[in-house]
């Protein structure tokens, strides 16, 4: 029983990564129907660059970290900005093959500019410090991240439920055209997104680095948030994080029960399985167009 | 008239013996240059391996701004992988049959070499030195592959007998990669634990894409494991380690030789590869060795990039090369890839920068003996800030 619980903590220590992931790449698909791979290789710059000036030029932790989000706001704005924008006659898939070589210009960038040899990033907060509940442990940095993953998905409800820029979100994803009838100026609100977007990925990449960094560090995150939000039916924020904690506590039952050799793979089994089941995912809602 | 019929003969002539040139001169050397080709990840999961064939060529180097080998100089053919098999083959040919290569040296990884194993072997170019200690390259063994990192099933069998003999412990486990790399190490340390009566207690299993330590952990600790061999990359030994100390989880951890770059281990895990045992194929990084310090000096200081960092990985590069370095500095100046071949099997107790080097000639049923050239390594602890502690002297295990 003890056996239980201790794995089902932690996949739910684990699945906080995936969840800030996934709201990040749900935040962007959204709003433009793109699903962005190059969402784990934003939050890598932004992490070895905040890395670098933690390490090299010795910043205190209360200047770097909110400088990293800064940055990582700006670099979606950036990418935004001066890439995806720039696509001539964009369609969907134009724009996902755009990400994915956004992903591998700057994974290349962090891998020339950092080498390969791993790296940790010094933290308040030691990654290999526990918490002990009963019998049960959850390291200090994974309450950190759980904490983390809640207050993001609190915010970002409330902001796209109850502010302006947040309704003129919803309002651009389900209708461009009538939103830029209504005034909505839809290029700023996809820049804006891809901002947020990026700070909430940065989250996941700084909460993840204490532990090892190395440029291929965020791929695995990427692909599991990319997953939980796809079994949670990517244009729900609930449904991705739900889907990104069930991912963790699955992969963590299955690899203590059934086999570890398949753990890893055994969530997109899942995934296929719910998908077969409902196509849309667990929490999708449809809008559908009259004609 | 006559003048075409001159040019026609001359024409044949020039052809004929151009044929004939072209017969006697072997693949990859000229008068002036040899061709040597490398594959190793500069990109990738594996990149912090990638630092092999960089030192081999700061090796190569070396040697040319000495004057090069009987007046010939190395040239280095080095490509990145990306720890990718597919690439590794379609890299070794395109440079073999558009250049041509005289022969290969090291190259990072058992699939990527196994990919082009045949490749090589079938066209009879010799192969010195892959960068992993794989069961593969000696069984069976190959007239034209000479090996030099001590197999991982050795130094799987060494830690284990420590840890059992020495450390008096009970209950070994292992955790390892997935694959080739890690199944070695899993045939030693069963092999020796069966040998000594005892059982190995778990044996778990890392997949590349794992980051989750969690589950492993929780294995080896419901085994209740008091040693714990890591058969596994830099990167996952920091997670398996950092990850059972937040569980309260302790055992004597030993690694394979391929995380004993303790500077690195100790910095990455911050601090707590501290007291961990590894197995270790070459001189420490700051070992009291003319020949380690000249390659320090020599290659390392001025041909390696300005933040390359002088650890096992890129002198590693070296080590495997320096074989292959002397059987062709034996061959003097009629060089072919026979006389290569019959040099280097002449090659007794040669004494680099690793443990003794031997081969002998080839005898498909004595693999181990006349293809595996070091067969010996010592063990190393790690202490505070990452400096090395010797546990043992240089040792061959059978």
């Amino acid at each position: 029983m003890l056996e239980f619980i201790q794995t089902l903590v932690s996949g739910i220590a684990v699945g906080s990564s995936y969840a800030l992931m996934g709201l990040a790449m749900v935040l962007i698909y959204k709003t433009s129907e793109v699903v962005n791979f190059a969402q784990g290789e934003m939050a890598l710059l932004t992490s070895f660059l905040t890395y670098m000036v933690l390490e090299y030029h010795g910043f205190p932790f209360y200047a770097a970290f909110p400088l990293a989000l800064v940055f990582a706001a700006f670099l979606g704005f950036f990418l935004e900005f001066a890439v995806l924008r720039r696509a001539k006659e964009p369609n969907i898939l134009g724009m996902i093959i755009i990400t994915i070589g956004l992903e591998m210009i700057l994974m290349g960038l962090v891998s020339w500019k950092f080498g390969a040899d791993p790296k940790t990033m010094p933290f308040p907060l030691s990654p290999y410090d526990s918490v002990q509940l009963g019998s049960v442990f959850v390291s200090a940095l994974e309450v950190l991240n759980f904490g983390v993953a809640l207050a993001v998905m609190l915010i970002l409800f409330v902001f796209l439920r109850y502010s302006k820029l947040g309704v003129a979100m919803k309002a651009t994803q389900q209708n461009n055209m009538a939103a830029r009838l209504m005034g909505i100026r839809t290029n700023r609100i996809l820049m804006i997104t891809w901002g947020i977007s990026s700070v909430v990925g940065c989250l996941a990449g700084l909460l993840l680095s204490p532990m090892t960094m190395q440029p291929y560090m965020m791929w695995d995150p990427m692909l599991k948030g990319f997953a939980g939000a796809v079994m949670g039916g990517m244009t729900s924020l609930p449904g991705s994080v739900f889907g990104a904690y069930l991912i963790g506590i699955i992969e963590n039952l299955f690899g203590l029960y059934v086999s570890i050799e398949f753990k890893s793979v055994v969530a997109f089994a899942v995934i296929v399985l719910v998908l077969c089941i409902r196509p849309s995912g667990l929490f999708a809602r449809h809008y559908v167009k009259k004609v | 008239m006559k003048m075409k019929r001159f040019l026609v003969g001359f024409s044949a002539v020039v052809l004929v013996l151009g044929m004939a040139f072209a017969v006697n001169a072997e693949e990859g050397v000229t008068d002036t240059e040899i061709h040597i080709g490398q594959w190793g990840p500069q990109t990738g999961p594996a990149a912090p391996w990638g630092s092999v064939a960089r030192g081999t060529d700061a090796y190569f180097k070396m040697i040319n701004a000495e004057g090069g080998i009987h007046g010939r100089k190395l040239i280095h053919h080095m490509f990145d992988d990306s720890y990718n098999p597919a690439k590794t083959k379609a890299g070794v040919k395109e440079l073999q049959e558009g250049i041509g290569m005289f022969a290969w040296v090291s190259g990072v990884g058992t699939a990527c070499g196994l990919s082009v194993v045949d490749y090589l072997m079938q066209r009879k170019i010799p192969w010195v030195g892959p960068s992993a200690g794989s069961l593969h390259w000696i069984n069976p063994p190959r007239e034209y592959l000479f090996a030099v990192y001590p197999l991982y099933y050795i130094e799987a069998k060494a830690l284990t007998r420590y840890a059992a003999e020495k450390l008096g412990k009970k209950r070994i486990a292992i955790a390892y990669q997935n694959d080739d790399y890690g199944k070695n190490g899993v045939k030693g340390v069963a092999e020796v634990l069966e040998k000594l009566g005892m059982e190995l207690v778990a044996k778990v299993p890392v997949e590349k894409a794992d980051m989750d330590m969690k589950p492993h952990v929780m294995q080896l600790k419901k085994a209740k494991a008091d040693a714990v061999l890591l058969w596994v990359t830099p990167t996952h030994a920091v997670r398996i380690v950092g990850t059972s100390r937040a569980m309260q989880f302790t055992p004597q951890w030993l690694s394979t030789s391929t995380c004993s770059d303790f500077p690195l281990m100790y910095k990455i895990s911050k601090g707590l590869w501290e007291g961990v045992i590894a197995a270790t194929f070459g001189e420490l990084p700051d070992a009291d060795c003319p020949l380690l310090q000249k390659y320090k000096k020599d290659a390392y200081g001025k041909f390696a990039a300005k933040n390359e960092r002088w650890g096992l990985f890129f002198y590693a590069g070296i080590l495997f090369s320096e074989p292959l370095v002397e059987g062709i500095k034996r061959c003097g100046k009629d060089l072919t890839r026979e006389r290569l071949v019959r040099e280097m099997e002449k090659i007794k107790d040669f004494k680099g920068i690793g443990g003794r080097i031997s081969y002998a000639p080839f005898d498909p049923a004595q693999g181990y003996e006349c293809r595996q050239g070091q067969k010996e390594v010592f063990l190393v602890k790690c202490l505070k800030n990452g400096r090395y502690e010797k546990l043992t002297d240089w040792m061959e295990i059978r």
